[in-house]
């Protein structure tokens, strides 16, 4: 296999209470699995969109790839070698590879330093010595169209706009070959979101990087994405190329998201596909489908049997996990015309 | 429960809420930031009056000004809010506090905050209703019905439990029963979907929608979003650092904006782009500092089609269609407005 990284089967538990407290209350699984039996690839210079509710478990992915969090069981290859439960010298080669931007993009900067020795501290903390960081820092402030007297300010100096591009400029600065964005338009207003969005698209066409973008934005997802998975309490209920989803969803969990989308056009005809009800809490997943429990289509077999995925013929293996998938006539969405 | 059909005096289609010329500013140490500017809007009894801007643009401290819940360094500087005909502006302060939670409610954006996290959701909404007359057990009774009708399971038992019990869409939802609680004429909504997940956030948007033609009330909805606008609003007002830059029917302004902020806004707006792009539209430049303002039209620096007259001259408002104006000199010389 030539993808660049490959996931496999991870499975990510947290524990719910202590494990005195469990015996006490006679609780018989102190464990949520956030992240159940998840398993995909990304080929080099390709983006994947990992989208979902909150609570999903992307944000829980994206942390066990970067290795924040200890995956449970499975694997996570990166470059054809398997980088989960390596040592921390190890595992910091495998970080100059990859990295990550965060969510909140003015918090995931520490306040007391510059922009300036921001950028120069990914050389710092990996001991690269053989370029001068002040100069990779004026380098990576071109690179994301930031003008080098920024180099001076403080955080809180930035706007949001401006700060996103200071943390993918830190994501940047070892030419990595894939980077993990979370929510990259989170607390952004519409009229920078663009900006932040096309240069990771610039980025990733001139210096072929992997991007797997994590978001609720849909609209994101399919400007931005070449394959797109969607998440439902842990697991994909279906995988496939972006275009394709959007045109003829077949899970109907993927449906409902699709359509939930308002769109800006006060002709749209909505045909609107509204489903009821709310996440079930993981400490209580519901058997058979999981998605039953707010499913229009749901038969006896969904409360009972959890479905198998499908795995499509297409080069894109577009797979979906459904007894009774939607079919062209059921699965129209209404978009802006 | 019978066909809430409530005490609504205003004649439908008359403003029930009109904001004359307001100015507004805040006091910092740096200076006084103007944060509103000549705002006009009407709110016509019984329709949604969304209004949509970027971070900055004034429009929460609008709905705030609305309610009289400003901050303490915020000063009126000129203007007046008339509500069912009388200035709120000119009101004493404890006349104006007892149309709160009567005919006046809102619902903010986040629902955890807005709700007292050690009081019981039934005292949150037993003490709402202090305006009306009644027994606890009638006005426990009316709020376990509303909690029944913004759709949360089993209200009767649920009532007695915490904020932190909840979940955020059950919350917001919880919110919005309170606020319609008083049956108020006028609904403030603070981008009320915005912590929501999108299945909520239409799960949401339809009980506003129903819940308001039903009691019949005005609806003044703040959003970033222009989708979620598009599908609730009747009447739109685009705001850009502190000033109302365009506003007309939800059609004139998804349709036929009038002013090159909305164009640009709406052109931003991936949503509206059919065929998928990686090169997303953006409007270069960032809002001008609100300190010390200089005149001329706000939005100037970032506008593609500025001449000298936008740097000389602010711009007041241009009718260019049946209750639909925008604040731009070139609206004078030709016809500016953008086919649909």
């Amino acid at each position: 296999m030539s993808a660049l990284l490959a996931v496999e089967d991870l499975r990510v538990r947290f524990r719910t209470m202590s494990p005195l407290k469990a015996i006490a209350t006679g609780t018989q699984n102190p464990f949520v699995d956030a992240v159940c039996g998840v398993s995909f690839e990304i080929a080099k210079g390709e983006t994947l969109g990992l989208i979902g509710e909150s609570g999903s478990g992307k944000s829980t992915i994206a942390r066990a790839i970067m290795g924040l969090r200890p995956p449970t069981s499975g694997t996570i290859r990166f470059g054809g070698e398997v980088v989960n439960g390596l040592g921390a010298a190890e595992r910091k080669l495998t970080l100059r590879r990859m990295a990550m931007t965060f969510q909140d993009p003015v918090g995931s900067l520490s306040p007391r330093l510059t922009v300036r020795s921001l950028l120069m501290e990914p050389f710092r903390i990996h001991g690269i010595t053989d370029r001068d960081p002040a100069a990779e820092a004026e380098r990576l402030l071109n690179m994301v169209g930031l003008p080098v007297d920024f180099g001076r300010r403080y955080p809180h100096q930035l706007s949001g706009g401006q700060a996103r591009r200071v943390g993918v400029a830190r994501a940047l600065a070892l030419a990595p070959d894939l980077i993990i964005a979370d929510e990259p338009t989170a607390g952004l207003d519409v009229s920078v979101q663009g900006e932040v969005l096309n240069l990771l698209a610039r980025l990733q066409r001139e210096l072929g990087i992997a991007i797997l973008i994590i978001t609720h934005n849909l609209n994101v997802v399919r400007h931005m994405t070449d394959r797109m998975a969607i998440m439902y309490l842990g697991r994909f209920v279906e995988v496939g190329l972006t275009e394709r989803i959007f045109e003829q969803p077949r899970h109907p969990y993927t449906q409902a998201l699709l359509s939930a989308n308002p769109v800006p056009d006060p002709d749209a005809v909505l045909d609107r596909v509204e489903i009821s009800g709310e996440v079930p809490s993981l400490l209580r997943r519901p058997q058979g489908c999981e998605f039953h429990t707010r499913c229009r289509y749901a038969q006896d077999v969904c409360r009972r049997v959890a479905p198998l995925p499908v795995i499509g013929a297409d080069e894109a293996r577009h797979n979906f996990s459904c007894h009774f998938p939607l079919s062209a006539s059921t699965a129209g969405v209404a978009h802006a015309s | 429960m019978k066909p809430a059909h409530f005490a609504q005096h205003w004649p439908p289609g008359e403003p029930l809420l009109e904001i004359r010329g307001l100015d507004l500013d805040f006091g910092t140490p740096r200076g006084r930031v103007r944060a509103l500017r000549k705002v006009d809007i009407d709110v016509p009894a019984g329709q949604v009056v969304g209004i949509v801007g970027e971070s900055g643009s004034g429009k929460s401290t609008l709905a705030y000004a609305t309610m009289g819940l400003l901050a303490e360094n915020a000063e009126v500087v000129g203007g007046a809010i008339f509500f069912e005909g009388r200035d709120l502006l000119a009101m004493a302060p404890g006349e104006r506090r007892r149309l709160l939670g009567s005919r006046m409610a809102m619902i903010f954006q986040d629902p955890m905050t807005a709700l007292n996290p050690v009081r019981s959701i039934e005292k949150q909404m037993v003490d709402i209703q202090h305006h009306e007359g009644g027994s606890r057990r009638a006005k426990r009774q009316r709020a376990i019905d509303m909690l029944e009708r913004v759709g949360i399971p089993d209200a009767g038992s649920r009532i007695g439990g915490y904020a932190h019990q909840f979940s955020g869409g059950m919350r917001q939802r919880i919110c919005i029963a309170m606020a319609l609680l008083v049956k108020p004429a006028l609904l403030v909504a603070d981008e009320p979907t915005t912590a929501l997940d999108a299945t909520l956030e239409v799960q949401i948007l339809h009980l506003l929608k129903e819940l308001q033609s039903e009691i019949g009330c005005s609806i003044l909805f703040v959003s970033h979003h222009l989708g979620v606008v598009a599908e609730l609003c009747d009447r739109v007002a685009v705001m850009y650092a502190g000033e109302v830059v365009e506003q007309g029917t939800v059609r004139d302004i998804f349709n036929r904006p009038g002013h090159p902020y909305t164009r640009a806004l709406l052109e931003c707006d991936p949503g509206r782009i059919a065929t998928s792009t990686r090169l997303l539209p953006t409007i270069p430049g960032e809002v001008p500092s609100l300190l010390g303002l200089p005149g001329g039209c706000i939005f100037r620096q970032r506008c593609l089609h500025a001449v000298a007259r936008c740097a000389d001259e602010t711009p007041g408002a241009r009718v260019i269609g049946t209750s639909h104006s925008a604040r731009c000199h070139l609206l004078d010389d030709k016809e500016q407005v953008m086919p649909a």
